[in-house]
Parts: C-alpha cells; sequence; structure tokens
C-alpha cells in the first residue's frame, strides 16, 4: 500500500533542514511577505533562502511545496503573481494556493506545476472539489477543519483528487480563508495580511491580582495567578453567553490526530499536515520525528498500531496549551 | 441605488420565514428579496419546492428574488439539496446566491450571486467569476471601501453588479461545531434546534460586560448591528450598484424606510440613525469599522 506522506512546516531554512532530517517526505514554506498565512515578523523565505531550500530538500529525497495562500491586494497583485513565477522557476513540487485569479493565472502559465488547493480556499465537498479540479486541475486539496474521518472517507471515494488534512499543530475550528474574526477587532486579516490575531495587537494586563489577555483591547480571558494564559485568539477566548462563562468556542488546546490514525489513514487521505510554521526549528524537529515513528510503525503493522506513551508526552510538550483534541475529526466535537 | 434584503439568517422556522416574506413582499420598498437557508441543513426552513414558490410570490410582487444557499458544505444531503433547488430555479429563470464554491459548481454557467461568503477580493477573481455565470458579487464584509472601488473600477468590462453589506449582524465565520448547542451542552446531532429560540442570535459579552458576538448556531456574528447609514456618500462614491440589509426579527419595515429616504434624499443620515438606534432599541450600538479600513467592530461616528 502506498505510505500516507508526512508533510512538516518551515518558517525558515534551519526549520526546513531540521523537518527533512527528522523524516519529513515534504515540506511547505511561504515568502517573507503578505502572500501567505503566516506573515510573521523575522518569518518565512527570502527568495535566496527558498532556492536553497528546495535545493537542499530534493537533495535528501524529499519534497518542497511552496505557500501562497492569501488574496493578492486589488490594488497591486505582484508581489502574488511574482511568488507563481518564482515557485514556477525554482522548480518547487508543489505550489499551495486559494485565490481564484492566481488559479487561474498558474495553470494557463504553467500547466505542468502541480497544484494543491490550499485549506485558505475551505472546500470541504466533492462538487466544489470538481469545480477546482475541472477549471485548474488541481492535484490535492487541503482540508479544513470541519469534516470528521467519517465525511472524510465518503469524500474521498468522491474524488480522485488527492486529500491532505491536518495530524498535528495549532487547530482553526472556523472555515478557513473565510473567517474574518481577527480583522473583526484587529483590522488584520488572515486573507489579506496573512495573518491572525496579529502580536502587536496583543496586550498582557495584570489587572487586580489577575492576568488579562487582550486582543485589539477586547478582554479574551483572565487568568487566576500560577495559571497558563495563552496567546489571545477569538475562537480560543473565554466569554459570557447564556448566562455562563466559558471557552464559547473552542479551549486553547492543539489538535492531534494520533488517537485516531489508522481511521484517518483507512479514510483515504494521502498526505498528513503539520501545523506551525511559526513555530521553533526544534519544534519541527522533534514533531516530525515523532509523526514519522508513528506512521512507520502504522505500515509495519497496520493491525496491531498502538499509540505509544512516548510519542504522546513529547507531542503533548509541544502543544500550544499543553492538552490535545482530535477536533472535529470526531463526530461528537461538533 | 437598489437595496435588497439579504436571506434571513437566524431559525425563524417555516412559519415565521412565509410570514416575513408575505410582509416583505407587501410592504418593503426593497427590489431584491434574498431567501433561503445560508447557515444550517439542520433547520426547519423551505424545501426546494417551497422556496421557488415564495421566490415566485415574490416575483409577482415587482421584486426579484434570488435563492441563497449554504455557506458551509459539508454532507451528500446538502450538496443534494444543491442540485435540486439549483436546477428547480434555473427552470423558473431565478438567480441563486451561492454562498460555497459548491454551489458555483453545481450552478456553473446559470444565473449566479457570489455572496458574502465568496472569496471576492480582486478584479481579476471577478472576471473569472463572470466567466463561469455569476452576475453580481456581495463583497466579503472585511473588503475597505477603498478596495472595493478598486475592484470596481478594474472591471475588464464583465460588468458585474456589485453588492454590499450594510446593515445587520455581520456574517464572521462558519464552524462545523455549533456554537449555540455548546452553549447548552449539547452536540450539534442532537442540538434540540435551540436556533429556534433565539430569533436574533445569542449575545456574546466579554468578562468585563461588553456586547461582543452573536452565536447563530454553527455561525459567529457580530453583536453591534453593522450600519453604514451614515455612510451613504462614500457607499455611491465607490460605484456599488445594490445595498444588502441583513434581516433582524424586529421593524425590518421601517429600517427598510429609513434607508430609502435616506439613499432618496428625504431624511439626512443622522435622523435616520436616531430613528433606527430608537427602533433597534440596541445595547451595544452600531458598528462600520469594515468600510474605513478599520476593525470591523469600530464605529467611526463622523466619516469623512
Amino acid at each position: 500500500m502506498d505510505k500516507v506522506e508526512v508533510l512538516s512546516p518551515a518558517g525558515n531554512l534551519p526549520s526546513l533542514k531540521a523537518a527533512v532530517d527528522n523524516g519529513a517526505d515534504a515540506v511547505y514554506f511561504g515568502f517573507r511577505n503578505e502572500t501567505n498565512a503566516r506573515n510573521f515578523e523575522g518569518l518565512n523565505f527570502s527568495e535566496k533562502e527558498a532556492r536553497q531550500g528546495i535545493e537542499y530538500a530534493h537533495k535528501k529525497g524529499s519534497m518542497a511545496n511552496i505557500t501562497l495562500n492569501t488574496n493578492p491586494r486589488a490594488d497591486d497583485p505582484s508581489a502574488w503573481y511574482r511568488t507563481v513565477d518564482v515557485a514556477a522557476e525554482f522548480g518547487a513540487d508543489a505550489l499551495i494556493l486559494s485565490n481564484l485569479s492566481l488559479l487561474k493565472y498558474a495553470r494557463e502559465r504553467y500547466p505542468k506545476l502541480p497544484l494543491h488547493l490550499s485549506v485558505q480556499a475551505s472546500v470541504s465537498n466533492y462538487e466544489a472539489i470538481n469545480f477546482y479540479q475541472r477549471h485548474f486541475g488541481i492535484t490535492r486539496v487541503i482540508l479544513p477543519r470541519v469534516l470528521t474521518v467519517e465525511d472524510i472517507r465518503l469524500l474521498s471515494e468522491k474524488t480522485s483528487v488527492e486529500l491532505e488534512v491536518f495530524a498535528f499543530g495549532g487547530l482553526c475550528v472556523m472555515t478557513e480563508g473565510r473567517c474574518f474574526l481577527s480583522s473583526y477587532v484587529t483590522g488584520v486579516s488572515p486573507n489579506i495580511q496573512g495573518v491572525c490575531s496579529p502580536a502587536k495587537s496583543v496586550r498582557f494586563e495584570h489587572q487586580g491580582g489577575q492576568l488579562q489577555t487582550r486582543l485589539g483591547g477586547v478582554l479574551i480571558a483572565q487568568y487566576e495567578k500560577g495559571e497558563q494564559a495563552a496567546y489571545p485568539t477569538i475562537c480560543k477566548g473565554c466569554f459570557e453567553a447564556n448566562d455562563q462563562v466559558y471557552h464559547v468556542m473552542e479551549e486553547p488546546s492543539s489538535l492531534n490526530i494520533l488517537e485516531m490514525l489508522p481511521e484517518v489513514l483507512d479514510a483515504g487521505v494521502t498526505c498528513l499536515k503539520i501545523e506551525g510554521r511559526q513555530r521553533t526549528k526544534s519544534y519541527v524537529g522533534t514533531v516530525t520525528k515523532v509523526i514519522r515513528q508513528a506512521v512507520d510503525a502504522y505500515y509495519k503493522n497496520p493491525d496491531q498500531f498502538r499509540v505509544k506513551g512516548a510519542w504522546q508526552k513529547v507531542l503533548n510538550a509541544a502543544s500550544e496549551g499543553s492538552s490535545h483534541t482530535l477536533g472535529t475529526y470526531e463526530e461528537s466535537w461538533q | 441605488m437598489k437595496i435588497s434584503l439579504g436571506p434571513v439568517l437566524f431559525d425563524w422556522g417555516r412559519k415565521g420565514l412565509t410570514a416575513f416574506y408575505e410582509l416583505m413582499a407587501a410592504q418593503a420598498p426593497v427590489d431584491i428579496i434574498y431567501l433561503g437557508e445560508v447557515v444550517c441543513s439542520k433547520r426547519s426552513g423551505f424545501e426546494a419546492d417551497e422556496l421557488i414558490s415564495v421566490a415566485k410570490k415574490i416575483k409577482q410582487a415587482g421584486k426579484q428574488p434570488v435563492i441563497s444557499t449554504y455557506g458551509l458544505v459539508m454532507s451528500e444531503q446538502e450538496q443534494h439539496f444543491l442540485r435540486e433547488v439549483i436546477a428547480q430555479a434555473k427552470e423558473e429563470q431565478i438567480w441563486v446566491e451561492a454562498n460555497d464554491m459548491a454551489a458555483i459548481g453545481v450552478g456553473e454557467g446559470g444565473e449566479l450571486v457570489a455572496g458574502p461568503h465568496i472569496n471576492t477580493y480582486n478584479g481579476e477573481t471577478m472576471d473569472f467569476l463572470a466567466d463561469v455565470g455569476v452576475n453580481r458579487v456581495v463583497f466579503p464584509v472585511e473588503l475597505p471601501a477603498t478596495a472595493m472601488k478598486t475592484i470596481i473600477d478594474g472591471q475588464k468590462g464583465a460588468g458585474l453588479e456589485s453588492e454590499l453589506f450594510a446593515y445587520g449582524r455581520l456574517p464572521l465565520t462558519f464552524s462545523a461545531r455549533c456554537y449555540t448547542a455548546r452553549a447548552f451542552n449539547l452536540h450539534k446531532a442532537n442540538c434540540q434546534f435551540k436556533c429556534a429560540d433565539f430569533s436574533d442570535g445569542m449575545r456574546v459579552k466579554t468578562q468585563d460586560g461588553k456586547g461582543f458576538l452573536n452565536l447563530n448556531g454553527v455561525q459567529t456574528m457580530s453583536d453591534p448591528l453593522y450600519n453604514l447609514l451614515g455612510s451613504i456618500d462614500l457607499i455611491k462614491q465607490t460605484g456599488i450598484d445594490i445595498i444588502r440589509l441583513s434581516p433582524q426579527s424586529q421593524n425590518m419595515v421601517e429600517v427598510v424606510h429609513i434607508w430609502r429616504d435616506c439613499l432618496d434624499g428625504r431624511m439626512d443620515a443622522e435622523e435616520g440613525i436616531t430613528r433606527m438606534a430608537e427602533l433597534t432599541g440596541d445595547q451595544s450600538g452600531f458598528c462600520n469599522g469594515y468600510f474605513y479600513d478599520k476593525p470591523g467592530l469600530d464605529f467611526i461616528a463622523n466619516p469623512a
């Protein structure tokens, strides 16, 4: 049977090398500008580094995908088109994108460049997948975190496009690419500027013995002394609704698919994606290694597959909030 | 400038919806009425043939009906419903609003509106959408006026109509999880149809007591009402063809009249806003930031 691909994030060249050296089949990265959805200070690649990164990955037998998953600015889309050109010129193994105008440009200009439909397109059904396949010849779709494993299995029966799913890391719980929560409070959008909950809008404030976290001035959560404070994002905030104070949407926890690995692989998934281009080289290396081990252990003996305690311990330590969830892959989460 | 009534985003049930559309068709000075479930396929709104029959009545009242469709499509049943309703709409020459690319795919070549959940962020995307049958685009709510103007001015002769979400609770995002059910410790699979008890959604406040968001099943909205009544000059300069008013459960006929009077210069914006604030009696006031490239929840009182 074909082995599932392990795809790791790279926020810079050292992380890319850590991913490749720890067994990633492929890596993905973006450029140092608004053209990708992890447009953070001090992160991402220059064109020179991109060329080096692709070369390093190829030399070690891994693939390198370039991320171009924001919407081009209406007044000046040149940086986005330039990224398409560069991806083709540098020999990237795939371009990950979501915007219709870029898909059209990439398909017309570079018919041989494999196109992966970004999670930022939030495509969760075969009618939409068929549309993108028909018009742009996409070969893969990265699924938003809205489908259960059963949904994914049914979807895989209805399409010849490869399915890529998130296996580990930060958990977006919305229709990505169509979520306006960040811009609602900060004016900065993952869909346009490539940033969700920008650091410059974050405040940690001590207030009467409590620690308050704010985003764009809005109180997101407050913590007693000794409690671990999470980075303030709206979807993991603690608010009041229906006369209760609680995490109205989701707790600050990370996605970790390991417990359902056999079901996810059996559902017809081609690629397991690790989230976290904004994380450190050590995170990338560590998480890649564990997912690699787990995947290899599964294929060695699928029927005997058991999640090792040691793997979970390492992954939990790498998690935001130090807790994990299967998220929407399990129906009861919804 | 035309006025449209956006799709009802809340769970008013078949009976509530029927009464609402009878009233609006007869009494509201709108040019276009969108109808159809956008948020959740579990809700007991209209079946496909009922939607078509209400749409025909709207047409008879001299207004353009448009059938709106789901913002998040996942299941086989949802895709089946899309195919069914789009086929019937085509037969009756009724336009369909797509809010997920599935509906663009199913309705390709027909008469389509790209709704506010389709990512139309630039002119080239407008041109592509025109090629697959889209006649009108409702811009994503986070897009500022400056970008809309660039897009409208830069279209390559596609001549698509442009529509602006101008009034109502902002539809900010969808999730697979039902937050209304979660507020009652229920799962979506056994939601007990709690949305039906919240005709304008469920308010979310911050822990310091400020109105913030609004839960509407799998949809998250703004708590303050988005209101661009004070921005009519800029709306006109931007080149928008249609302004969309999103239905709330109270006083919609009066709200539409205020907008019509302000648009036609029979009432000034200041008076309009005062009257609207009285009508809605709203605790959280209004917001309008997105239009000015600011956080959506901001309210700019005297926009330049």
